[in-house]
């Protein structure tokens, strides 16, 4: 998949929940090669930036175009992004492998499943439903899924949570292999983690 | 200004798409049996209880009509929640709403309530039979009426499902939004199944047409109402 012609561009925008303002005003754009760390203490609106940028959510006011595949309209569908974090949890009930299945696209899934598993070392737990794997399998579960699909676009909330240092390293060489073509914007408080990315914006 | 974002790819759902998501569905179902195991233990008892109270007596057919809709309607309605309930509750909604479109999850999830009704109707009607003396004189207009209404009550609730789900409400409130709306069925469905209960007689070509119209016109409204409900 060519990815030159993918862009995320904020323009002005603001979440608030109720009186609450989490952000306002913010514009930012983020092209392939460049990636975003979104930094800023508990509560300011990381996750949400992140989830609005991914277009999981709408903002309280101001525009996010997402631009893929020559599509600039934000009629992209959501195969072009690949998005890991707190609240997006695999089925407990289907097995490691079967959500992965569940979440790939195209032709050859079933060997980019397998590969995945591989590489994230879940081969030995892929038959076993998620309900059973250890809060750091399923962390690297959720990343295996967000790559499955070899998207243009990597969102990531939290991303090195519940690892151990072996996940983390796997995470930075994940990130690392991407970085060059790809957009990656994270949210992250851990400063190993931000530094992975080529710009950070602070909230908060 | 309007904010714009990505979205699940345009148009209806593609069939590799959707058996994948009602695959999904039965397996997560039949691995808990959640829906289903309630549902016919709601079923049974119901029936069972109906027939304690009547002390051995054979009711009316519109009445043992009555008896059947109402258990099956009731008995299901805690399933039919659950199908999106569920994905809120454990997380996975926005797990879906990344990886199938809107009208995917839809027709995914009505599939698995018509399956969850036709489930119930297998155990209730046999339960029916022996616990309230059913007997069925009119077979084919019975067996159209007992399949139409398993599509008419899961098209009219599927979507509700999803508006209480995301609402964050439970099944409770699910059943007092949906009974209203499924009034005009179920009083087609009682009338229609007492005439085969009572005679034999011509298929009941007049309420099958209307049932089936019902589901249309209710399909058609979820369709229309399911991406503004499920994305926002």
């Amino acid at each position: 998949m060519r990815n030159t012609d993918s862009a995320i561009a904020a323009h002005d925008v603001s979440a608030r929940f109720g009186r609450v303002a989490l952000f306002e005003g913010l514009t930012l754009t983020v092209a392939p090669g460049e990636s975003l760390a979104i930094v800023g203490p508990n509560g300011s609106g990381k996750s949400t930036l992140l989830e609005i940028l991914a277009g999981l959510r709408r903002p309280t006011a101001g525009r996010v175009l997402f631009t893929a595949g020559g599509d600039d309209d934000a009629r992209t569908d959501r195969s072009r992004i690949g998005f890991m974090g707190p609240r997006v949890e695999p089925y407990p009930d289907l097995t490691g492998m079967e959500n992965l299945l569940f979440a790939a696209r195209g032709g050859s899934s079933r060997e980019r499943a397998a590969a995945l598993m591989e590489r994230f070392a879940l081969r030995p737990h892929r038959d076993k439903l998620t309900r059973h794997y250890s809060s750091g399998m399923r962390q690297r579960l959720k990343l295996a899924i967000a790559l499955v699909n070899d998207p243009p676009a990597l969102f990531l909330d939290e991303p090195g949570a519940m690892l151990d240092e072996a996940g983390r390293a796997l995470l930075r060489a994940e990130i690392d292999a991407r970085r060059a073509e790809r957009i990656i914007v994270m949210a992250t408080n851990d400063a190993d983690e931000a530094a992975l990315c080529s710009r950070r914006t602070a909230l908060g | 200004m309007t904010p714009t974002r990505p979205r699940s790819a345009p148009g209806g759902p593609r069939l590799g798409e959707l058996a994948k998501n009602i695959r999904k569905d039965l397996t997560v179902e039949f691995r808990n049996r959640y829906a289903l195991s309630v549902a016919l233990a709601f079923a049974a008892v119901a029936t069972i209880a109906a027939s304690i109270a009547l002390a051995g007596t054979v009711p009316a057919p519109r009445v043992q009509s009555a008896l059947l809709w109402i258990v099956v309607f009731f008995a299901a309605m805690n399933g039919l929640a659950h199908a999106f309930v569920r994905e809120e509750e454990q997380g996975t909604a926005l797990f879906l709403r990344l990886h199938a479109t809107p009208h995917t999850v839809l027709t995914a999830k009505l599939v698995f309530n018509i399956a969850l009704l036709a489930a119930i109707e297998t155990v209730a009607i046999p339960l029916f039979v022996v616990f309230l003396q059913l007997e069925v004189r009119a077979l084919h207009s019975f067996v159209a009426i007992a399949a139409v209404g398993c599509l008419c009550l899961a098209c009219a609730v599927t979507v509700l499902g999803a508006m209480v789900a995301r609402a964050g409400g439970r099944g409770a409130l699910f059943t007092v939004i949906a009974f209203p709306v499924v009034i005009p069925a179920l009083w087609v469905l009682i009338g229609a199944t007492a005439r085969s209960l009572e005679r034999p007689g011509p298929f009941d070509s007049g309420s099958v047409l209307f049932l089936l119209a019902f589901s249309g016109a209710m399909a058609g409204v979820s369709y229309l109402l399911f991406e503004h409900i499920w994305e926002e």
